[in-house]
C-alpha cells in the first residue's frame, strides 16, 4: 500500500515537473511572439530609430547589422585562434605539462563572467588601447568570451577522430599538414561548423560585455571597424528599463529570439545529422 | 613547394597558438591584479565583511558582504526551485521518451538554453515583477525571488541535460532485465535510477549553481540593485549586476574602478571553489 | 623513382631492441628480409611481431614506442632517411581495415595527389591498376564514387592494400591482414600477394600457420621478444631446428 502511495506520488511529481518545464519553454517562446509580432513591419526592421527619446519611434535597423556584424567578427577572431590551438594540441604538442597548462589556462578562461570580460574589454581596449567604443573592441570582446566555447569543442572533435585511420594516412608518407586538410578537416567540418554557430548565438545575445566596449544607445550603421555599434540585447536592454516603448521592447526581443533560434536550430540540426550518419 | 607550404602552415599555428594562450593568460593576470590594487589600500577582510556600500562617499568604505550574500542567495534560490523540476523532467525523459523524440527534445532544450540572458531580464520585468505588483501587492515586484525565479528557468535546460546524460545510460542499462521481471517503469525509475544518478545530480547542481552565479543581465533587470541586505521578498544586488551597473560611472584608475575589480575577483574565487568542487564530485562519479 | 639496390637483402634488422616505455619488447635482433620474397613472422602473442612490423617503417613512431640498434633499408640506416621517405618505400597494412571516409576513388588518389600528380588521367589509371591489381575492379568498377566504408570487411582490406600500393613502394607489410576475415576473403588476399611478390617484398605478420606455409617462402618465428629460427619455410615447417619452434608448430597443429 505503501509503495503505491510512494509511486503515485512519485509519477506526479515527475509528471508536473515536465508540464511545467514545457510551459515555462512554451510560455517564453508565445509571449514574446505574440506581444511583439503586431509591431514587426518592414519599416520597423529597416529603418533607423527616432524620436524622443531616442528609440520611442522608428526601427531597429542598426541594431540588426550592428548584431549581425559583432557576431562575424567575434566568430571569426575566435575561430582562428581556436582552430589553431586545437591543432596544435592535438597534433604538435609534445610536452604533456604544456598540454595541461593550455587546458588549465582556456579552463580558468571559461570560467571568467561575461561582465569581468566586458570591464577588461573596456580598461585596455577601449581606454588604455585607444580604441574608443568601437565595433572591433566590442566585436574582440565578445571573440574572447566564445573562444573557450569553441576551441574545446574544436579539440574533442579531433580527439573523437579514429587514431588507426589517422595511422593509415602517416603510413602512406603523407605529411600531417596533408593529413589535417585532407582528411581531419572535412571530416570534423560539421562539428566545427555547428559549435561556431553556436558561439556565434552566445555571442549575438550577450549584453554584458559590449555595454561599455562598443555598444551605444544610438548610433547609425556602422561604416568602419571604429564606429561604435548598436546591438539588439542592449536596445532592448534600453529600450525596457527606461519604459522608453514597451512595444518596440516586444518586438525588438522577437527579432532577437527569431535570428538566435534560427540560427540554433540550424547548428542543432546539424548535429543530429551527424550522429545519424554515424549509426 | 609541398614542404615549404607545410613549414609556413606549421610556424603560422605555432604563433597563434602561443598569442592566444599569452592573450588568455594576460588577461587572467590583468583581471586578478586591477582587483589586488584595491586589496592594498583596503584589507580584504574589510572588504568581504562589511555592509556598506556607497560608491558616492570615501571609496576605502565599499564593501560587499550584503552582495556577496545575495548573489549567494538568488542562486540558492534558483536551485532550490530549478532542481525538482529538473530532475523530475530528467527522469521522465529517460524513462519514457524513445530514442528519435528525446533527440528532438533534447535540441528543444538547447534551444531554450541559448536564450540569452537580456530576455530572460525582460521578461522577468514585463511579468514577474509585474505579477508580484498586481497580486501580491507588493510595493515593489523586484526581489530576490523574482531573480531566484528567473534564474531558475535558465538553469533548467542545464540541470534537466546533465541529468538525463546519466540517467538515460542508467535506465538503458537496468530497465531491459528489470522490465523482464514485470516491473513497472515507475519503479525502475523510483528505486534504481534516481538513487544512483545521485552523483550525477549533484555535479548538474554544482554546474547549474556557478551559472546561475556568473548571470548579469536577466538578474540585473528584476532585483532592484539595492546594496542592502538581502531578503526574499526585498530588493537586493548582485556581484554581476554591481559590476555591470556602475561599469559606467566609476573612472578608469578611482579606488572605485578597482572596487569593482575586486568585487569580480571575489566572484571568481568563490566560482573557482565551485569547479573545484564540480571536480571532485566528477573525480568520484568516474570511480 | 629510384630503383632499390639490387642487394639480396631489402631490409636487415642489426642488434635491434624496441620498448614501450621502460617495457622491453623485442631483444637482440638480427634478422635479413629478402628481396622479392614473401617473408612470414610467426609467433604466439605478445611475442612482439607487430612490434617488429612497426618498426620497420618507423610507425612504431606514432604509438610512443623506442628503438635501439639498426635497421638497414638497401644499406642505408632508415634513421637517417626522413620517416615520410621510408614509409613510401615501405608501405603498412593492418589487422583491422582502415578505409578513409571518402569514397573509393579518393582514397586511391589520396597519397599521389600529396606527391603531386595533378593529371586526373593519371590519377584514374593508377586509381583503376591498383584496383585490378588488387582484384577490386571487377566488383567495384561501376561504383568507384561510393563510399569506401559501405564495402565488406574483405574489400576495404583489399582497397586498403591497393591504397598502399598506389605510391609504389618496394616492401609491403601486413600485419594479420586476414584475421579479421572468412576463407573466401582470405583466399583472395593471399592469391594477390603471391601475384605481388614478383614486385614487392612481402613480410607478412600471422598467427595462421597454413598461410605461412602456403604462401611464404621464408618463416621467422619469434617468442618473448626473439627470434627463435628463421629460414625457408618448407624447412622451418618439415625439420624445424629448435625446440620451441618444433612445439609452436605442433601446438597449434594438435
Amino acid at each position: 500500500m505503501m509503495k503505491r502511495i510512494q509511486s503515485a506520488l512519485f509519477a506526479l511529481w515527475i509528471s508536473v515537473s515536465c508540464v511545467l518545464t514545457i510551459a515555462a519553454g512554451l510560455f517564453i517562446i508565445l509571449y514574446i511572439f505574440i506581444k511583439g509580432f503586431k509591431t514587426i513591419t518592414w519599416e520597423f526592421l529597416l529603418s533607423n530609430p527616432g524620436g524622443i527619446p531616442i528609440g520611442v519611434e522608428g526601427g531597429i535597423f542598426p541594431a540588426i547589422i550592428g548584431s549581425l556584424l559583432l557576431m562575424l567578427i567575434s566568430i571569426v577572431f575566435a575561430f582562428i585562434l581556436a582552430l589553431a590551438t586545437a591543432v596544435y594540441i592535438v597534433f604538435y604538442c609534445e610536452s604533456q605539462r604544456l598540454e595541461n597548462t593550455a587546458h588549465v589556462i582556456i579552463q580558468c578562461m571559461a570560467g571568467i563572467p561575461s561582465i569581468v570580460l566586458g570591464l577588461f574589454g573596456y580598461t585596455v581596449m577601449v581606454v588604455s588601447l585607444n580604441m574608443g567604443r568601437s565595433l572591433l573592441s566590442a566585436g574582440l570582446t565578445l571573440g574572447i568570451m566564445i573562444f573557450p566555447f569553441i576551441q574545446v569543442r574544436i579539440e574533442k572533435a579531433f580527439r573523437e577522430f579514429s587514431k588507426s585511420v589517422l595511422n593509415a594516412s602517416y603510413s602512406l608518407g603523407v605529411s600531417k599538414v596533408y593529413t589535417i586538410f585532407r582528411l581531419i578537416l572535412p571530416q570534423c567540418r560539421r562539428d566545427i561548423v555547428s559549435s561556431i554557430t553556436l558561439a556565434g548565438g552566445f555571442a549575438m545575445g550577450a549584453a554584458a560585455p559590449i555595454m561599455l566596449t562598443g555598444a551605444v544607445i544610438f548610433a547609425p550603421a556602422p561604416k568602419a571597424l571604429s564606429s561604435p555599434v548598436m546591438a539588439l540585447p542592449l536596445h532592448l536592454y534600453i529600450l525596457s528599463n527606461e519604459s522608453i516603448s514597451m512595444e518596440k521592447s516586444y518586438a525588438t526581443a522577437l527579432v532577437l529570439i527569431a535570428i538566435l533560434i534560427t540560427i540554433n536550430i540550424f547548428a542543432i540540426t546539424l548535429t543530429l545529422w551527424r550522429k545519424e550518419v554515424k549509426r | 613547394m609541398r614542404i615549404g607550404f607545410d613549414k609556413a602552415f606549421i610556424i603560422l599555428i605555432k604563433v597563434l597558438t602561443l598569442f592566444s594562450l599569452l592573450l588568455l593568460s594576460f588577461i587572467i593576470i590583468f583581471v586578478f591584479k586591477e582587483g589586488y590594487i584595491f586589496f592594498k589600500e583596503v584589507p580584504i577582510l574589510k572588504f568581504i565583511t562589511g555592509t556598506t556600500w556607497n560608491p558616492l562617499s570615501d571609496p576605502r568604505n565599499l564593501s560587499i558582504f550584503n552582495i556577496i550574500l545575495a548573489t549567494l542567495y538568488v542562486s540558492l534560490v534558483a536551485i532550490i526551485i530549478a532542481l525538482p523540476i529538473g530532475v523530475g523532467s530528467a527522469l521522465l525523459l529517460s524513462g519514457y521518451v524513445k530514442e528519435r523524440p528525446r533527440l528532438i527534445i533534447r535540441g528543444l532544450i538547447d534551444i531554450i538554453a541559448g536564450i540569452p540572458s537580456v530576455i530572460f531580464g525582460f521578461i522577468g520585468l514585463m511579468v514577474l515583477v509585474k505579477f508580484f505588483e498586481k497580486f501580491f501587492d507588493f510595493p515593489s515586484g523586484e526581489s530576490v525571488l523574482a531573480g531566484g525565479i528567473l534564474l531558475a528557468v535558465m538553469v533548467l535546460p542545464y540541470i534537466i541535460s546533465t541529468c538525463d546524460e546519466t540517467m538515460d545510460k542508467l535506465y538503458r542499462k537496468h530497465s531491459p532485465a528489470a522490465q523482464a521481471m514485470g516491473i513497472s517503469k515507475i519503479y525502475i525509475l523510483r528505486t534504481i535510477v534516481l538513487p544512483q544518478s545521485l552523483r550525477g545530480i549533484v555535479a548538474a547542481t554544482v554546474l547549474a549553481f556557478g551559472r546561475a552565479m556568473g548571470e548579469t543581465m536577466a538578474v540585473m533587470m528584476v532585483i532592484g540593485n539595492a546594496p542592502i541586505m538581502p531578503r526574499l521578498l526585498g530588493k537586493c544586488q548582485t556581484i554581476p549586476s554591481l559590476i555591470a551597473l556602475e561599469m559606467g560611472m566609476a573612472e578608469v584608475g578611482s579606488l572605485h574602478y578597482h572596487a569593482l575589480f575586486a568585487a569580480g575577483f571575489v566572484l571568481m574565487v568563490i566560482l573557482l571553489m565551485i569547479n573545484v568542487a564540480l571536480y571532485y564530485v566528477k573525480r568520484s562519479l568516474n570511480r | 623513382m629510384e630503383k632499390g639496390s639490387q642487394e639480396m637483402n631489402v631490409l636487415e634488422l642489426k642488434d635491434f631492441n624496441a620498448y614501450y616505455g621502460n617495457k622491453k619488447i623485442i631483444n637482440n635482433l638480427n634478422m635479413a628480409i629478402k628481396r622479392n620474397k614473401i617473408t612470414a613472422i610467426i609467433g604466439p602473442s605478445g611475442c612482439g611481431k607487430s612490434t617488429l612490423l612497426l618498426s620497420l617503417n618507423r610507425m612504431l613512431e606514432e604509438v610512443e614506442g623506442r628503438t635501439e640498434g639498426q635497421i638497414l633499408f638497401n644499406g642505408k640506416n632508415i634513421y637517417s632517411i626522413s620517416k615520410e621517405e621510408i614509409r613510401r618505400r615501405i608501405g603498412i597494412v593492418f589487422q583491422k581495415p582502415t578505409p578513409f571516409p571518402f569514397s573509393i576513388y579518393k582514397n586511391l588518389t589520396y597519397a599521389p595527389i600529396y606527391y603531386g600528380v595533378r593529371d586526373k588521367k593519371r590519377l584514374d589509371e593508377i586509381a583503376k591498376g591498383k584496383l585490378i591489381i588488387s582484384g577490386l575492379y571487377e566488383e567495384v568498377k561501376d561504383e568507384i564514387h561510393a563510399s569506401a566504408l559501405k564495402l565488406s570487411g574483405g574489400q576495404q582490406q583489399r582497397l586498403c592494400i591497393a591504397r598502399a600500393l598506389t605510391v609504389e613502394p618496394e616492401v609491403l607489410l601486413l600485419d594479420e591482414p586476414c584475421s579479421a576475415l572468412d576463407i573466401k576473403n582470405t583466399a583472395n588476399i593471399e592469391k594477390m600477394l603471391l601475384n605481388l611478390a614478383k614486385d614487392y617484398t612481402i613480410v607478412i605478420v600471422t598467427h595462421n600457420l597454413s598461410q605461412a606455409k602456403r604462401i611464404s617462402d621464408y618463416t621467422a618465428f619469434m617468442l618473448d621478444g626473439e627470434l627463435i629460427e628463421y629460414d625457408e619455410t618448407h624447412r622451418i615447417f618439415s625439420f624445424p631446428k629448435d625446440k620451441r619452434t618444433k612445439e609452436y608448430i605442433e601446438g597449434i597443429y594438435g
